[in-house]
Protein backbone atom coordinates (compact mmCIF):
# COMPACT_ATOMS: atom_id res chain seq x y z
CA UNK A 1 0.00 0.00 0.00
CA UNK A 2 1.24 3.45 -1.03
CA UNK A 3 1.68 6.13 1.98
CA UNK A 4 -0.76 8.00 0.02
CA UNK A 5 -3.40 5.45 0.77
CA UNK A 6 -2.19 4.50 3.79
CA UNK A 7 -3.07 7.44 4.32
CA UNK A 8 -6.29 7.77 2.97
CA UNK A 9 -7.12 4.39 4.81
CA UNK A 10 -7.31 6.32 7.62
CA UNK A 11 -9.36 9.07 6.65
CA UNK A 12 -12.09 6.86 5.32
CA UNK A 13 -12.34 5.69 9.44
CA UNK A 14 -13.99 8.85 9.77
CA UNK A 15 -16.35 9.44 7.28
CA UNK A 16 -18.19 7.23 4.83
CA UNK A 17 -16.24 8.04 1.47
CA UNK A 18 -14.32 5.50 0.56
CA UNK A 19 -10.23 5.69 0.54
CA UNK A 20 -9.80 5.27 -3.49
CA UNK A 21 -12.95 8.33 -3.98
CA UNK A 22 -10.99 10.34 -1.16
CA UNK A 23 -9.08 13.36 -3.58
CA UNK A 24 -6.61 15.62 -2.52
CA UNK A 25 -8.83 18.56 -2.82
CA UNK A 26 -11.45 17.39 -0.43
CA UNK A 27 -11.95 19.38 2.79
CA UNK A 28 -11.74 17.37 6.18
CA UNK A 29 -14.61 19.27 7.58
CA UNK A 30 -16.95 20.84 4.88
CA UNK A 31 -16.55 18.15 2.17
CA UNK A 32 -15.44 14.86 4.29
CA UNK A 33 -17.74 15.60 6.71
CA UNK A 34 -14.78 15.76 9.67
CA UNK A 35 -15.93 17.10 13.65
CA UNK A 36 -13.08 19.26 14.99
CA UNK A 37 -12.50 16.74 17.42
CA UNK A 38 -12.56 14.06 14.41
CA UNK A 39 -9.64 15.86 12.56
CA UNK A 40 -7.42 15.73 15.94
CA UNK A 41 -7.80 12.38 16.24
CA UNK A 42 -7.09 11.74 12.89
CA UNK A 43 -4.12 13.43 13.06
CA UNK A 44 -3.16 11.93 16.55
CA UNK A 45 -3.40 8.58 14.77
CA UNK A 46 -1.22 10.18 11.71
CA UNK A 47 1.85 10.55 14.35
CA UNK A 48 1.47 7.17 15.35
CA UNK A 49 1.73 5.32 11.99
CA UNK A 50 3.82 7.75 10.40
CA UNK A 51 6.28 8.77 13.72
CA UNK A 52 5.86 12.31 13.31
CA UNK A 53 4.89 14.74 16.01
CA UNK A 54 2.41 17.36 15.45
CA UNK A 55 1.25 20.50 17.46
CA UNK A 56 -1.92 22.19 17.82
CA UNK A 57 -1.13 25.48 16.20
CA UNK A 58 0.42 23.96 12.98
CA UNK A 59 -2.97 22.36 12.53
CA UNK A 60 -5.14 25.62 11.73
CA UNK A 61 -3.04 25.66 8.07
CA UNK A 62 -4.30 22.01 7.27
CA UNK A 63 -7.91 22.34 5.73
CA UNK A 64 -7.47 19.90 2.77
CA UNK A 65 -6.34 16.23 2.41
CA UNK A 66 -3.30 17.57 0.88
CA UNK A 67 -2.18 19.89 2.83
CA UNK A 68 -2.26 17.25 5.28
CA UNK A 69 -0.41 15.42 3.20
CA UNK A 70 1.95 17.82 2.63
CA UNK A 71 2.29 18.57 6.27
CA UNK A 72 2.83 14.90 7.15
CA UNK A 73 5.82 14.49 4.44
CA UNK A 74 7.39 17.92 5.57
CA UNK A 75 7.56 16.32 8.98
CA UNK A 76 9.08 12.96 8.10
CA UNK A 77 11.78 14.79 6.16
CA UNK A 78 12.54 16.84 9.31
CA UNK A 79 12.93 14.14 11.70
CA UNK B 1 -18.85 23.20 53.36
CA UNK B 2 -15.88 24.96 51.02
CA UNK B 3 -13.34 24.18 48.46
CA UNK B 4 -10.58 23.88 51.23
CA UNK B 5 -12.59 21.84 53.40
CA UNK B 6 -13.10 19.50 50.69
CA UNK B 7 -9.52 19.08 49.58
CA UNK B 8 -8.10 18.92 53.16
CA UNK B 9 -10.53 16.03 54.31
CA UNK B 10 -9.29 14.30 50.98
CA UNK B 11 -5.19 15.36 52.28
CA UNK B 12 -6.28 13.74 55.52
CA UNK B 13 -7.57 10.75 54.14
CA UNK B 14 -5.96 9.78 51.03
CA UNK B 15 -2.72 11.49 51.75
CA UNK B 16 -0.81 8.77 49.38
CA UNK B 17 -3.09 7.97 47.24
CA UNK B 18 -1.70 9.56 43.94
CA UNK B 19 -3.56 12.91 43.03
CA UNK B 20 -2.48 13.79 39.74
CA UNK B 21 -0.90 12.07 36.60
CA UNK B 22 0.57 13.64 33.62
CA UNK B 23 2.90 12.69 31.07
CA UNK B 24 6.46 14.57 30.48
CA UNK B 25 7.21 13.02 26.72
CA UNK B 26 6.53 9.37 27.05
CA UNK B 27 6.97 9.42 30.90
CA UNK B 28 4.57 9.17 33.25
CA UNK B 29 4.73 11.80 36.26
CA UNK B 30 2.56 11.94 39.16
CA UNK B 31 1.97 13.46 42.96
CA UNK B 32 0.11 12.33 45.78
CA UNK B 33 -3.04 14.33 47.72
CA UNK B 34 -0.06 14.92 50.30
CA UNK B 35 2.43 16.48 47.62
CA UNK B 36 -0.84 18.18 45.86
CA UNK B 37 -1.68 20.03 48.78
CA UNK B 38 1.80 21.34 49.60
CA UNK B 39 2.04 23.06 46.61
CA UNK B 40 -1.72 24.43 46.40
CA UNK B 41 -0.98 25.77 49.69
CA UNK B 42 2.64 27.19 48.94
CA UNK B 43 0.46 28.84 45.98
CA UNK B 44 -1.53 30.54 48.34
CA UNK B 45 0.83 31.78 50.73
CA UNK B 46 2.90 32.98 47.92
CA UNK B 47 -0.43 35.01 46.62
CA UNK B 48 -0.63 36.68 49.96
CA UNK B 49 3.46 37.34 50.39
CA UNK B 50 3.03 38.93 46.95
CA UNK B 51 -0.29 41.02 48.60
CA UNK B 52 -2.77 38.97 46.67
CA UNK B 53 -5.90 39.25 49.38
CA UNK B 54 -9.38 38.98 47.61
CA UNK B 55 -7.91 39.58 44.22
CA UNK B 56 -9.00 38.61 40.94
CA UNK B 57 -6.72 36.31 39.23
CA UNK B 58 -6.88 34.90 35.62
CA UNK B 59 -5.60 31.31 34.17
CA UNK B 60 -4.72 30.74 31.02
CA UNK B 61 -3.53 27.87 30.11
CA UNK B 62 -4.31 24.20 28.94
CA UNK B 63 -4.43 21.18 31.53
CA UNK B 64 -1.59 20.87 33.18
CA UNK B 65 -0.61 19.88 37.12
CA UNK B 66 0.32 23.77 37.54
CA UNK B 67 -2.64 25.14 36.13
CA UNK B 68 -4.66 23.16 38.63
CA UNK B 69 -2.57 24.10 41.79
CA UNK B 70 -2.62 27.26 41.41
CA UNK B 71 -6.07 27.26 40.73
CA UNK B 72 -7.15 25.42 43.77
CA UNK B 73 -3.93 27.79 45.98
CA UNK B 74 -6.38 31.01 44.47
CA UNK B 75 -9.36 29.69 45.53
CA UNK B 76 -8.71 28.12 48.96
CA UNK B 77 -7.56 31.65 49.91
CA UNK B 78 -9.68 34.72 49.85
CA UNK B 79 -8.59 35.37 45.93
CA UNK B 80 -10.80 34.95 42.96
CA UNK B 81 -10.19 32.38 40.34
CA UNK B 82 -11.00 33.55 36.34
CA UNK B 83 -10.31 30.65 34.36
CA UNK B 84 -10.22 32.02 30.47
CA UNK B 85 -10.16 29.92 27.40
CA UNK B 86 -6.71 29.36 26.13
CA UNK B 87 -7.91 29.17 22.50
CA UNK B 88 -9.75 32.30 22.36
CA UNK B 89 -7.38 35.01 19.96
CA UNK B 90 -5.63 37.07 22.13
CA UNK B 91 -7.72 40.40 22.12
CA UNK B 92 -10.65 38.54 23.36
CA UNK B 93 -8.52 37.51 26.08
CA UNK B 94 -6.73 40.69 27.40
CA UNK B 95 -11.05 42.09 26.86
CA UNK B 96 -11.71 39.42 29.48
CA UNK B 97 -8.50 40.22 31.90
CA UNK B 98 -9.63 43.91 31.93
CA UNK B 99 -13.29 43.12 31.93
CA UNK B 100 -12.80 40.87 34.90
CA UNK B 101 -10.47 43.24 37.10
CA UNK B 102 -7.80 40.56 37.14
CA UNK B 103 -4.83 41.92 39.06
CA UNK B 104 -2.54 38.67 37.93
CA UNK B 105 -2.67 36.02 35.94
CA UNK B 106 -1.26 32.53 35.25
CA UNK B 107 -0.22 32.01 31.60
CA UNK B 108 0.33 28.60 30.13
CA UNK B 109 4.15 28.28 28.15
CA UNK B 110 2.02 27.51 25.43
CA UNK B 111 0.65 31.27 25.56
CA UNK B 112 3.74 32.40 25.64
CA UNK B 113 2.85 34.33 21.94
CA UNK B 114 0.39 36.20 24.23
CA UNK B 115 2.64 37.86 26.31
CA UNK B 116 3.60 41.34 25.05
CA UNK B 117 0.14 42.07 23.67
CA UNK B 118 -1.55 41.17 27.64
CA UNK B 119 1.38 43.62 29.41
CA UNK B 120 0.64 46.41 26.74
CA UNK B 121 -3.20 45.79 26.99
CA UNK B 122 -3.72 44.90 30.85
CA UNK B 123 -2.45 47.73 33.10
CA UNK B 124 -4.12 46.42 35.93
CA UNK B 125 -2.21 43.43 36.09
CA UNK B 126 1.03 43.55 38.68
CA UNK B 127 1.97 39.77 38.02
CA UNK B 128 2.40 37.37 34.95
CA UNK B 129 3.82 33.45 36.02
CA UNK B 130 4.54 31.11 33.82
CA UNK B 131 3.43 27.93 34.12
CA UNK B 132 6.67 26.26 33.82
CA UNK B 133 9.16 25.23 36.49
CA UNK B 134 12.24 27.98 34.93
CA UNK B 135 12.76 31.58 35.36
CA UNK B 136 11.33 33.08 31.80
CA UNK B 137 14.10 35.39 31.91
CA UNK B 138 11.61 38.51 30.53
CA UNK B 139 12.75 41.83 30.73
CA UNK B 140 9.58 43.50 32.47
CA UNK B 141 9.94 42.19 36.10
CA UNK B 142 6.48 41.36 36.47
CA UNK B 143 6.85 38.41 34.39
CA UNK B 144 8.12 35.32 36.62
CA UNK B 145 7.47 31.26 37.09
CA UNK B 146 5.23 29.95 38.67
CA UNK B 147 7.48 28.24 40.43
CA UNK B 148 8.93 31.36 41.99
CA UNK B 149 5.36 31.89 43.62
CA UNK B 150 5.30 28.23 45.11
CA UNK B 151 8.90 29.32 46.33
CA UNK B 152 7.97 32.11 47.98
CA UNK B 153 5.20 30.76 49.77
CA UNK B 154 6.86 27.60 51.05
CA UNK B 155 9.26 30.38 52.55
CA UNK B 156 6.54 32.71 54.21
CA UNK B 157 4.64 31.42 57.35
CA UNK B 158 1.77 33.35 56.85
CA UNK B 159 -1.31 31.64 55.06
CA UNK B 160 -4.51 33.09 54.24
CA UNK B 161 -7.45 33.32 56.01
CA UNK B 162 -10.01 31.23 55.12
CA UNK B 163 -13.12 32.17 52.74
CA UNK B 164 -16.69 32.60 53.88
CA UNK B 165 -18.87 30.26 52.08
CA UNK B 166 -20.75 33.18 50.48
CA UNK B 167 -17.49 34.74 48.52
CA UNK B 168 -17.11 34.16 45.32
CA UNK B 169 -14.51 31.80 44.53
CA UNK B 170 -14.32 31.63 40.44
CA UNK B 171 -15.75 33.77 37.54
CA UNK B 172 -16.05 31.77 34.89
CA UNK B 173 -17.16 33.61 30.81
CA UNK B 174 -20.05 31.75 28.98
CA UNK B 175 -21.14 33.16 25.48
CA UNK B 176 -24.15 35.59 26.06
CA UNK B 177 -26.99 35.91 23.51
CA UNK B 178 -25.91 39.84 23.34
CA UNK B 179 -22.62 38.64 21.92
CA UNK B 180 -20.54 39.99 24.78
CA UNK B 181 -19.66 37.12 27.10
CA UNK B 182 -20.53 37.24 30.60
CA UNK B 183 -18.79 36.17 33.96
CA UNK B 184 -20.59 33.77 35.89
CA UNK B 185 -19.83 34.57 39.29
CA UNK B 186 -19.61 31.47 42.03
CA UNK B 187 -18.88 31.59 45.64
CA UNK B 188 -17.24 28.69 47.68
CA UNK B 189 -20.46 27.43 48.75
CA UNK B 190 -22.05 27.25 45.03
CA UNK B 191 -19.34 25.05 44.05
CA UNK B 192 -18.74 22.98 46.88
CA UNK B 193 -22.29 21.90 47.37
CA UNK B 194 -22.58 20.97 43.47
CA UNK B 195 -19.48 18.32 44.35
CA UNK B 196 -21.38 17.19 47.40
CA UNK B 197 -24.63 16.67 45.81
CA UNK B 198 -23.68 14.66 42.22
CA UNK B 199 -24.37 11.48 44.08
CA UNK B 200 -21.37 9.10 42.98
CA UNK B 201 -19.08 7.30 44.72
CA UNK B 202 -16.04 5.23 43.38
CA UNK B 203 -13.41 3.53 45.18
CA UNK B 204 -10.38 6.22 46.54
CA UNK B 205 -7.49 5.58 43.91
CA UNK B 206 -10.16 5.21 41.16
CA UNK B 207 -8.54 6.54 38.10
CA UNK B 208 -10.38 9.53 36.00
CA UNK B 209 -8.91 10.89 32.98
CA UNK B 210 -9.43 14.66 32.45
CA UNK B 211 -10.29 15.18 28.31
CA UNK B 212 -12.20 18.37 28.54
CA UNK B 213 -10.84 21.82 28.52
CA UNK B 214 -10.19 22.63 32.28
CA UNK B 215 -11.75 26.52 32.03
CA UNK B 216 -14.93 24.72 31.89
CA UNK B 217 -17.41 24.49 34.41
CA UNK B 218 -18.29 21.15 34.03
CA UNK B 219 -14.35 20.09 33.77
CA UNK B 220 -13.34 22.69 36.64
CA UNK B 221 -15.92 21.12 39.23
CA UNK B 222 -17.24 17.72 38.08
CA UNK B 223 -13.49 16.20 36.87
CA UNK B 224 -11.07 17.59 39.27
CA UNK B 225 -13.27 18.89 42.62
CA UNK B 226 -15.26 15.90 42.54
CA UNK B 227 -12.55 13.43 41.18
CA UNK B 228 -10.34 14.87 44.65
CA UNK B 229 -13.35 15.09 46.64
CA UNK B 230 -13.41 11.29 45.68
CA UNK B 231 -10.05 10.62 46.74
CA UNK B 232 -9.63 9.91 42.78
CA UNK B 233 -6.62 9.66 40.61
CA UNK B 234 -6.64 12.43 38.08
CA UNK B 235 -4.88 11.90 34.62
CA UNK B 236 -3.90 14.59 32.39
CA UNK B 237 -4.69 14.33 28.45
CA UNK B 238 -1.97 16.25 27.17
CA UNK B 239 -3.70 17.12 23.88
CA UNK B 240 -6.81 15.94 21.95
CA UNK B 241 -4.79 14.76 19.59
CA UNK B 242 -3.92 12.29 22.03
CA UNK B 243 -7.51 11.27 23.81
CA UNK B 244 -7.56 7.87 22.28
CA UNK B 245 -4.02 6.91 22.78
CA UNK B 246 -4.35 7.78 26.32
CA UNK B 247 -7.11 6.15 27.33
CA UNK B 248 -4.64 3.51 26.35
CA UNK B 249 -1.79 4.72 28.37
CA UNK B 250 -3.85 6.13 31.63
CA UNK B 251 -6.39 2.96 31.67
CA UNK B 252 -9.69 4.91 33.40
CA UNK B 253 -12.41 3.77 35.13
CA UNK B 254 -14.16 7.03 34.84
CA UNK B 255 -14.33 9.74 32.04
CA UNK B 256 -16.19 12.47 31.39
CA UNK B 257 -17.00 13.41 27.97
CA UNK B 258 -19.28 15.58 25.49
CA UNK B 259 -21.54 14.08 23.07
CA UNK B 260 -19.08 14.85 20.35
CA UNK B 261 -16.34 12.65 22.07
CA UNK B 262 -18.80 9.29 22.09
CA UNK B 263 -19.00 10.05 18.32
CA UNK B 264 -15.54 10.01 17.70
CA UNK B 265 -14.77 6.98 19.81
CA UNK B 266 -18.12 5.03 18.29
CA UNK B 267 -16.33 6.02 14.73
CA UNK B 268 -13.56 4.23 15.73
CA UNK B 269 -15.05 1.55 16.85
CA UNK B 270 -17.13 1.03 13.52
CA UNK B 271 -14.09 1.38 11.79
CA UNK B 272 -12.46 -1.81 13.28
CA UNK B 273 -15.26 -4.18 11.63
CA UNK B 274 -17.45 -6.88 13.08
CA UNK B 275 -14.56 -9.34 13.10
CA UNK B 276 -12.75 -8.17 16.23
CA UNK B 277 -14.07 -9.35 19.54
CA UNK B 278 -16.36 -6.54 21.32
CA UNK B 279 -14.27 -6.87 24.46
CA UNK B 280 -10.96 -6.80 22.69
CA UNK B 281 -11.98 -3.68 20.64
CA UNK B 282 -12.56 -2.55 23.92
CA UNK B 283 -9.69 -2.95 25.79
CA UNK B 284 -7.24 -1.58 22.89
CA UNK B 285 -9.61 1.33 22.52
CA UNK B 286 -11.01 2.33 26.19
CA UNK B 287 -7.94 0.88 28.23
CA UNK B 288 -9.58 -1.78 29.87
CA UNK B 289 -10.89 -0.67 32.85
CA UNK B 290 -13.77 1.91 31.33
CA UNK B 291 -16.85 1.27 33.24
CA UNK B 292 -18.71 5.24 33.37
CA UNK B 293 -18.98 7.82 30.92
CA UNK B 294 -20.68 10.71 31.84
CA UNK B 295 -21.31 13.37 29.41
CA UNK B 296 -23.32 16.45 29.23
CA UNK B 297 -23.04 19.95 27.17
CA UNK B 298 -25.11 19.01 24.47
CA UNK B 299 -27.61 16.66 23.79
CA UNK B 300 -26.22 12.90 23.18
CA UNK B 301 -27.99 10.52 20.79
CA UNK B 302 -29.41 7.80 23.19
CA UNK B 303 -28.05 5.26 20.04
CA UNK B 304 -24.62 5.80 21.43
CA UNK B 305 -25.92 4.66 25.12
CA UNK B 306 -26.54 1.45 23.61
CA UNK B 307 -23.69 0.97 21.64
CA UNK B 308 -21.23 1.75 23.91
CA UNK B 309 -22.93 -0.38 26.45
CA UNK B 310 -22.07 -3.53 24.28
CA UNK B 311 -18.79 -2.66 24.97
CA UNK B 312 -19.20 -2.78 28.82
CA UNK B 313 -19.35 0.89 28.88
CA UNK B 314 -22.22 2.92 30.64
CA UNK B 315 -22.74 6.28 29.58
CA UNK B 316 -24.84 8.46 31.93
CA UNK B 317 -26.17 11.92 30.57
CA UNK B 318 -26.81 14.74 32.62
CA UNK B 319 -27.36 18.22 32.56
CA UNK B 320 -26.42 21.85 33.51
CA UNK B 321 -24.78 24.99 33.20
CA UNK B 322 -21.78 27.40 34.40
CA UNK B 323 -24.39 29.73 36.39
CA UNK B 324 -25.64 26.27 38.29
CA UNK B 325 -22.01 25.32 39.03
CA UNK B 326 -22.75 23.79 36.88
CA UNK B 327 -24.74 20.08 37.16
CA UNK B 328 -28.58 20.32 37.20
CA UNK B 329 -29.11 16.91 36.77
CA UNK B 330 -27.55 13.70 36.65
CA UNK B 331 -28.09 10.06 35.42
CA UNK B 332 -26.02 7.84 38.16
CA UNK B 333 -25.19 4.52 38.13
CA UNK B 334 -28.60 2.38 38.87
CA UNK B 335 -30.59 5.66 39.04
CA UNK B 336 -30.96 6.20 34.83
CA UNK B 337 -33.11 6.49 32.22
CA UNK B 338 -32.26 6.95 28.56
CA UNK B 339 -33.22 9.62 26.57
CA UNK B 340 -33.66 11.61 30.27
CA UNK B 341 -30.74 13.93 31.38
CA UNK B 342 -31.84 12.28 34.46
CA UNK B 343 -33.03 13.36 38.20
CA UNK B 344 -32.40 16.88 39.52
CA UNK B 345 -29.71 17.15 42.17
CA UNK B 346 -31.04 16.93 45.84
CA UNK B 347 -30.05 20.82 46.45
CA UNK B 348 -31.99 22.08 43.01
CA UNK B 349 -35.74 22.99 42.82
CA UNK B 350 -37.11 23.00 39.73
CA UNK B 351 -40.31 25.20 38.36
CA UNK B 352 -41.49 25.58 34.71
CA UNK B 353 -42.54 28.53 32.96
CA UNK B 354 -44.42 28.43 29.70
CA UNK B 355 -42.21 24.78 29.56
CA UNK B 356 -38.56 26.75 30.32
CA UNK B 357 -36.89 25.08 32.91
CA UNK B 358 -36.46 27.44 36.16
CA UNK B 359 -33.67 26.08 38.75
CA UNK B 360 -33.36 27.43 42.71
CA UNK B 361 -30.54 25.97 44.63
CA UNK B 362 -27.62 26.25 46.37
CA UNK B 363 -25.42 25.97 43.45
CA UNK B 364 -27.12 29.01 41.56
CA UNK B 365 -24.61 31.33 40.18
CA UNK B 366 -24.75 35.09 42.32
CA UNK B 367 -24.92 36.86 39.25
CA UNK B 368 -22.76 38.09 36.16
CA UNK B 369 -19.95 40.08 36.99
CA UNK B 370 -20.94 43.40 35.92
CA UNK B 371 -23.73 42.81 34.02
CA UNK B 372 -26.52 43.81 36.18
CA UNK B 373 -29.46 43.88 33.34
CA UNK B 374 -28.00 40.87 31.96
CA UNK B 375 -28.54 39.22 35.85
CA UNK B 376 -31.87 40.24 36.32
CA UNK B 377 -32.75 39.23 32.72
CA UNK B 378 -31.69 35.71 34.09
CA UNK B 379 -32.13 35.73 37.57
CA UNK B 380 -35.42 36.53 38.88
CA UNK B 381 -36.64 35.97 42.12
CA UNK B 382 -34.47 33.53 42.80
CA UNK B 383 -34.96 31.31 39.86
CA UNK B 384 -32.64 31.03 37.29
CA UNK B 385 -33.83 30.98 33.75
CA UNK B 386 -32.16 28.12 32.14
CA UNK B 387 -33.12 28.85 28.26
CA UNK B 388 -34.19 25.38 27.78
CA UNK B 389 -37.65 24.23 27.47
CA UNK B 390 -38.58 20.91 29.19
CA UNK B 391 -40.54 18.79 31.67
CA UNK B 392 -40.03 16.04 34.42
CA UNK B 393 -41.56 12.92 33.62
CA UNK B 394 -43.74 10.56 36.05
CA UNK B 395 -40.80 9.29 37.68
CA UNK B 396 -39.11 12.56 38.45
CA UNK B 397 -36.39 12.20 35.51
CA UNK B 398 -35.57 15.60 33.74
CA UNK B 399 -36.15 15.73 29.86
CA UNK B 400 -35.20 18.43 27.03
CA UNK B 401 -37.38 19.26 24.31
CA UNK B 402 -35.90 22.80 22.92
CA UNK B 403 -34.14 25.78 23.13
CA UNK B 404 -35.71 29.74 24.46
CA UNK B 405 -32.42 31.43 23.98
CA UNK B 406 -30.93 32.17 20.87
CA UNK B 407 -27.50 30.48 21.13
CA UNK B 408 -25.86 27.38 19.13
CA UNK B 409 -25.31 24.35 20.83
CA UNK B 410 -22.78 22.11 19.59
CA UNK B 411 -21.95 18.78 20.40
CA UNK B 412 -18.93 19.68 21.80
CA UNK B 413 -20.84 21.06 24.69
CA UNK B 414 -19.64 24.63 23.65
CA UNK B 415 -22.49 27.37 23.29
CA UNK B 416 -22.07 29.92 21.04
CA UNK B 417 -23.35 32.91 20.76
CA UNK B 418 -24.01 33.86 16.71
CA UNK B 419 -24.08 37.63 16.84
CA UNK B 420 -20.70 37.47 18.35
CA UNK B 421 -19.63 35.83 15.45
CA UNK B 422 -21.55 38.12 13.06
CA UNK B 423 -20.52 40.91 14.55
CA UNK B 424 -16.80 39.83 13.37
CA UNK B 425 -17.73 38.82 10.12
CA UNK B 426 -19.54 41.97 9.25
CA UNK B 427 -16.43 43.68 9.19
CA UNK B 428 -15.17 42.03 6.10
CA UNK B 429 -15.87 44.21 2.78
CA UNK B 430 -17.70 42.00 0.53
CA UNK B 431 -20.27 40.36 3.60
CA UNK B 432 -23.34 42.35 3.23
CA UNK B 433 -25.45 40.68 5.49
CA UNK B 434 -24.41 37.55 7.59
CA UNK B 435 -26.47 35.26 9.66
CA UNK B 436 -24.30 32.38 11.72
CA UNK B 437 -26.53 29.40 12.05
CA UNK B 438 -25.76 25.83 13.62
CA UNK B 439 -26.21 23.16 10.98
CA UNK B 440 -24.23 19.76 10.73
CA UNK B 441 -22.75 20.17 14.20
CA UNK B 442 -20.92 22.63 12.72
CA UNK B 443 -21.45 26.71 12.12
CA UNK B 444 -22.39 27.71 8.92
CA UNK B 445 -22.24 31.39 7.54
CA UNK B 446 -25.18 32.54 5.29
CA UNK B 447 -23.87 35.74 3.53
CA UNK B 448 -26.22 38.13 1.49
CA UNK B 449 -22.89 40.13 -0.01
CA UNK B 450 -22.20 43.39 -0.31
CA UNK B 451 -23.99 44.59 -3.98
CA UNK B 452 -22.03 47.76 -4.56
CA UNK B 453 -18.53 45.41 -4.05
CA UNK B 454 -20.30 42.98 -6.36
CA UNK B 455 -21.41 45.49 -8.74
CA UNK B 456 -17.89 47.75 -8.40
CA UNK B 457 -15.66 44.68 -8.79
CA UNK B 458 -18.00 43.05 -11.74
CA UNK B 459 -17.84 39.61 -9.60
CA UNK B 460 -19.57 36.57 -10.85
CA UNK B 461 -20.94 33.88 -8.78
CA UNK B 462 -17.68 31.97 -8.54
CA UNK B 463 -15.62 34.77 -7.87
CA UNK B 464 -18.13 35.74 -4.68
CA UNK B 465 -18.17 32.48 -3.30
CA UNK B 466 -13.88 32.14 -3.59
CA UNK B 467 -13.78 35.36 -2.29
CA UNK B 468 -16.10 34.95 0.93
CA UNK B 469 -15.01 31.24 1.61
CA UNK B 470 -11.22 32.84 1.27
CA UNK B 471 -11.94 35.43 3.91
CA UNK B 472 -13.80 33.28 6.40
CA UNK B 473 -10.54 30.75 6.40
CA UNK B 474 -8.48 33.69 7.43
CA UNK B 475 -10.86 34.22 10.01
CA UNK B 476 -11.23 31.09 10.91
CA UNK B 477 -7.06 30.87 11.77
CA UNK B 478 -7.38 32.75 14.72
CA UNK B 479 -10.43 30.90 16.30
CA UNK B 480 -10.97 28.17 18.12
CA UNK B 481 -12.08 25.35 16.52
CA UNK B 482 -16.01 25.44 18.31
CA UNK B 483 -16.12 29.21 16.69
CA UNK B 484 -14.88 28.35 13.20
CA UNK B 485 -17.16 28.51 10.25
CA UNK B 486 -17.65 25.37 8.32
CA UNK B 487 -19.98 26.24 6.02
CA UNK B 488 -20.97 28.70 3.22
CA UNK B 489 -24.16 29.75 1.86
CA UNK B 490 -23.97 32.66 -0.18
CA UNK B 491 -27.40 34.13 -0.50
CA UNK B 492 -29.36 35.65 -3.56
CA UNK B 493 -31.57 37.40 -1.52
CA UNK B 494 -31.22 39.62 1.58
CA UNK B 495 -32.60 38.52 5.02
CA UNK B 496 -36.13 38.75 5.52
CA UNK B 497 -36.31 41.92 7.78
CA UNK B 498 -38.88 43.17 10.85
CA UNK B 499 -40.36 46.38 10.87
CA UNK B 500 -37.43 47.70 12.75
CA UNK B 501 -35.25 46.23 10.43
CA UNK B 502 -33.54 43.69 11.89
CA UNK B 503 -33.44 40.39 10.32
CA UNK B 504 -35.72 37.76 11.76
CA UNK B 505 -33.74 35.12 12.22
CA UNK B 506 -36.56 32.45 12.62
CA UNK B 507 -37.09 32.91 8.57
CA UNK B 508 -33.52 32.74 7.92
CA UNK B 509 -33.88 29.44 5.60
CA UNK B 510 -37.20 29.89 4.43
CA UNK B 511 -36.37 31.11 1.06
CA UNK B 512 -32.96 29.80 1.26
CA UNK B 513 -32.80 26.26 3.11
CA UNK B 514 -30.49 24.16 5.09
CA UNK B 515 -27.37 23.02 4.03
CA UNK B 516 -26.70 19.09 3.09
Amino acid sequence: MTKEMQFKTIVAQYCEVEPENITNEMRFREDLGFSSLDFMSFLGELEDTFDVELEEEDLVQVLTVAEALELMERLQEEA
Amino acid sequence: MLIRDILEESETSYSDIKAVRWLKKKEILEESYSELMAHVRATRKGLLAEGFQGSHIALIGASCVEWIESYLGIVTGKNVAVPLDAGLPCEDLTDLINRSDSEALFLGPKQGAFLEDILAGCPKLRKIWILQAEEPGHADERVLSVASLVAAGENSDADSDRPDYEDVATIIYTSGTTGKSKGVMLTQGNLAENVKAVNYWREPGTVMLSVLPIHHAFCLVMDWLKGFSLGATLCINDSLLHMVKNMAVFQPDVMLMVPLMLETIYKKLSAAGPLIPKKLLASKVFGGNLKIIFTGGAHLDPFYIDKFADYGVEVLEGYGMSECSPVISCNLPGDYKAGSIGRPLSNVELAFENGEILVRGSSVMQGYYKMPEETAETLKDGWLHTGDKGYLDEDGFLFINGRVKNLIILSNGENVSPEEIENKLALGKLVGEVIVTGENNGLTARIYPDQDVVASKHMNEEKIQRELQAFLDKYNKNQPGYRQITGLVVRKNPFIKSSTRKIKRQEILIDEPITE
